[in-house]
């Protein structure tokens, strides 16, 4: 899967915004949004967000997790632990990358916020790459993860999965020595 | 307002069953199905009570559209949405048809020695394409190189040829609910 499709999914995950403008309820097929009074906090999809702010019809509201303190405390959480921690969100860098991108005027300390996040993935990558590659040299059958998100597992998805199936492969194919055809020239 | 919509699902002990979705519901289970077909090394169960009903959604939201040309917004929103549920769809549809194109013998010949009961793996249409696929490259594959070949060696059987899917291929699977008494069972000695 690439990470544009990851944060196709993650573009789901409703964000609250204060509109500029009014419009009554509108009725989209995945459900009901609005109405939007100018002032007034509503919750919509990131996509739609994303796309308001740009037409500079609202201003966006960062979730209650995307602050500095408590980054800090998810950071530090996550390098004491060997196994990975509960993030705030599934979605959890798709949204800071977005939120930053289009509304960082909204976001105090973005910056901070920017290298808190950016750490937290460090440590949870360095974690996973340890994770595989024990996983490769026991060449275990299955590996349990918990609090895995989704772009971290598209990082080395594709390629844990194809390299495990080469390795399979060659595994089940090495014959015993003695029933071995040997060319003798 | 979301109304339900009938989906015929098909029960546990095979009797189908009428399921009421609300859109919400059918959009969720269109992703689901989606995210399945695109990690699922095999091609799944064909899922066109899913599709039409999508199909239908998106067209009866077309037509409204087309109808109320003045509130600009609301249409755009409208337009956006009904652009990332194509997107889901689409990519839905094109990634069992690799699937189709790479695995075909294999395909066909499940769908040939399926029971009466069993669900297909192929909407019609793709059953078509399937067979019109495999008819295309043995034609092929006769006029660029059989044909030209020793007469004892102007057969070819790809069901032979064409690899299998690889159902022990690794993948990632996500629990949706807790489940007690799960066994994965690893590589037994026979399989060394």
């Amino acid at each position: 899967m690439d990470p544009a499709e990851a944060e196709f999914l993650a573009e789901k995950e409703l964000v609250t915004v204060i509109p500029n403008f009014s419009l009554d309820r509108i009725y989209l097929i995945g459900g009901d949004l609005g109405p939007f009074n100018p002032g007034l906090p509503v919750e919509v999809p990131l996509w739609l967000a994303v796309n308001l702010k740009q037409r500079q019809k609202c201003r966006l509201i960062p979730p209650e997790w995307m602050d500095a303190e408590k980054l800090e405390e998810i950071r530090d959480q996550e390098r004491k632990e060997d196994t990975f921690t509960p993030m705030p969100s599934p979605y959890y860098m798709e949204l800071t990358k977005l939120l930053l991108n289009y509304a960082s005027d909204s976001i105090p300390k973005a910056d901070e916020i920017r290298t808190l996040v950016k750490d937290t993935w460090d440590t949870r990558i360095a974690k996973l790459r340890l994770s595989a590659d024990s996983f490769v040299r026991q060449q275990e059958a299955h590996a349990k993860l918990d609090n895995l998100t989704l772009m971290e597992i598209n990082t080395t998805g594709t390629f844990l999965t194809q390299a495990l199936d080469h390795m399979y492969k060659l595994r089940t194919n090495l014959q015993p020595a003695e029933s071995a055809q040997s060319q003798d020239f | 307002m979301a109304e339900g919509l009938e989906v015929r699902e098909l029960d546990s002990d095979g009797s189908s069953e009428e399921l009421v979705l609300t859109p919400a519901q059918l959009l969720r289970s269109l992703e689901q199905a989606w995210l399945n077909e695109k990690f699922a090394p095999e091609l799944l169960e064909s899922k066109s009570e899913i599709v039409e009903c999508v199909m239908e959604q998106l067209d009866h939201m077309e037509s409204n559209l087309k109808r109320a040309k003045h509130g600009d917004l609301k249409v755009s929103i409208h337009r956006m949405e009904i652009e990332r549920i194509r997107y889901v769809l689409s990519s839905y549809l094109r990634c069992r048809l690799v699937k189709i194109e790479k695995f075909f013998p294999h395909i066909l010949e499940k769908e040939k020695s399926r029971a009466e009961g069993e669900p297909s793996i192929l909407s019609p249409e793709e059953f078509a394409f399937a067979k019109e696929y495999m008819a295309n490259t043995e034609t092929y594959l006769k006029n660029v190189a059989l044909k030209h070949m020793p007469p004892n060696l102007q057969k070819v059987d790809l069901l032979r040829l064409v690899p299998k899917p690889n159902l022990d291929s690794f993948v990632f699977l996500r629990v949706q609910e807790r489940q007690e008494n799960i066994l994965v069972e690893p590589e037994t000695d026979e399989q060394r």
